[in-house]
């Protein structure tokens, strides 16, 4: 509010200078104070692990502490019970069927807190440790989804790096196959020159053994038609007296 | 007694307002996540009522959830507070359960009416009867269904200035006992543990069966 009465102020004296601008609600609005300092309540002070100590559950030890000095140990117990006979001599405190009821809440209330409080305070203590498991498997969890994405990225960058083995591989086996179709087509190259070869070769053969049956066969020819017919006697009559000849010594050989 | 009695008729407002402001103060608001015992405790008894109490409801009617634990919460703790000697309980006054009753009767049984009109007027009508009993239902059924918001206050009245009574007049009867015959008052003692366990019941009882009426007209009217 004293900003907005000093603003009013600086907007009056402004407004009498040559180029004052009109400083509008506008102003007020922009340069009111929000949130300059630190919003956040965290990080919380922790809890107190343990209550105050109290003496009957109600009395405060401090107070006990207070009086030690004037009065000593029993000074607190003597006050306390002069100021309750006090009240109840004095009728101060009227004995009612309130006093009853309270008496007996009291009875009642201190038996639970003797029997159960322990129990209720380690439930809850178990709540809240329950809680603070289960936020805090959540966040391993969490981590160690990050950290599983971590490795497995780590793997998958060092499988990167060794895939220049398998380009070789490839390379390696391309060259391969070009190789074998190079050696395939030489091959048959190779056969069909060889095939065509063959057959002038083959052609060749034929061609001087015709000529040999041929030539041949017009010898062969040639001399039987030369033989006449005298010279046929002539010949017969020879192989018939060789023939003789060889029978008489044929007859003489097998007697020895 | 001659308090509690005169006090049906005459409202004391100045300790009727702190009677009740004073539970808020017992219900803390958390600003950490893992809290002391007493709101770890309160927060595991709210979500256990809870859960019985919302089940019932679809997504629409959950719009009541705050309503009903407001209702459960300040119900129980001002009749718990109303036990201890001296205090007072405003759920004694009947014109604090019916301001409560009214208008939450009122806002689950208008809407119904204003929107499914045929739904809430079926519901008068229970199935299966017989012709000739049917106007004689329809009549009865909207009479119970206008006396509901009487009957939700009448009953939290009743019971806890009931458990109250009780209470005291036989804390009076322990007190006149004394100067008579000393030793009945062990007997009219212990009973008055028995009325105070009782009362301390009664009182977390009313409460839950406050809020789940509520929402069970709420459900019958969607």
């Amino acid at each position: 509010m004293l900003s907005r009465v000093v603003l009013s102020a600086a907007a009056t004296a402004a407004s009498s200078l040559k180029n004052a601008a009109f400083i509008g609600p506008g102003v007020i609005q922009a340069t009111r104070i929000f949130h300059t300092g630190q919003p956040s309540l965290a990080p919380v002070p922790p809890l107190p692990e343990y209550g105050g100590k109290v003496r009957f559950g109600l009395i405060p030890e401090e107070f006990f502490q207070l009086l030690y000095p004037k009065t000593g140990v029993t000074g607190p117990y003597v006050l306390g019970t002069g100021l309750i006979l006090y009240f109840l001599s004095k009728e101060i405190y009227v004995i009612t069927s309130e006093t009853v009821s309270g008496a007996a809440l009291a009875v009642l209330v201190i038996y639970a807190v003797k029997k159960y409080g322990a129990f209720i305070g380690q439930f809850a203590d178990k709540l809240s440790e329950e809680k603070i498991a289960r936020l805090e498997e959540f966040k391993q969890s969490c981590i160690k989804y990050a950290e599983d994405g971590i490795d497995f990225e780590k793997e998958k960058q060092a499988v990167v790096q060794k895939r220049h083995y398998l380009f070789d591989v490839q390379r390696n086996n391309i060259a391969m196959a070009f190789e074998v179709a190079y050696r395939e087509r030489l091959h048959t190259v190779y056969r069909e020159v060889k095939n065509r070869l063959d057959y002038h070769i083959s052609v060749q053969n034929m061609m001087r053994r015709k000529e040999q049956e041929h030539m041949i066969n017009w010898l062969e020819k040639k001399v039987v038609q030369s033989i006449s017919a005298q010279q046929e006697k002539e010949t017969i009559a020879k192989c018939i007296e060789d023939l003789k000849l060889l029978a008489k010594k044929a007859q003489a050989q097998p007697v020895m | 007694v001659n308090e509690e009695l005169s006090t049906f008729f005459y409202v004391p407002v100045g300790t009727m307002m702190l009677a009740i402001a004073f539970p808020a103060i017992l219900l803390p608001t958390p600003n950490r996540l893992i809290t002391n015992r007493w709101i770890t405790i309160q927060q595991w008894l709210i979500q256990l009522i809870m859960k019985q109490l919302l089940s019932i409801h679809n997504t629409k009617g959950l719009s009541w959830s705050l309503m009903l634990i407001t209702l459960t919460l300040f119900i129980g703790l001002t009749n718990l507070l109303g036990l201890l000697p001296y205090s007072f309980a405003p759920t004694t006054q009947l014109t604090v359960n019916l301001s409560m009753a009214i208008p939450l009767w009122t806002g689950t049984v208008v809407p119904g009416f204003r929107y499914k009109t045929k739904i809430s007027l079926a519901h008068l009508l229970p199935q299966g009867t017989p012709m000739f009993l049917i106007p004689m239902i329809i009549i009865i059924e909207t009479i119970s269904l206008l006396i509901r918001p009487v009957t939700l206050a009448v009953r939290l009245t009743a019971n806890i200035t009931a458990g109250h009574s009780l209470i005291h007049l036989t804390g009076t009867a322990t007190l006149t006992l004394s100067s008579i015959h000393s030793m009945t008052i062990t007997v009219t003692f212990v009973t008055v543990i028995l009325l105070t366990i009782l009362e301390l019941a009664v009182a977390l009882i009313q409460a839950y069966v406050f809020a789940l009426l509520i929402s069970l007209y709420l459900h019958e009217n969607a």
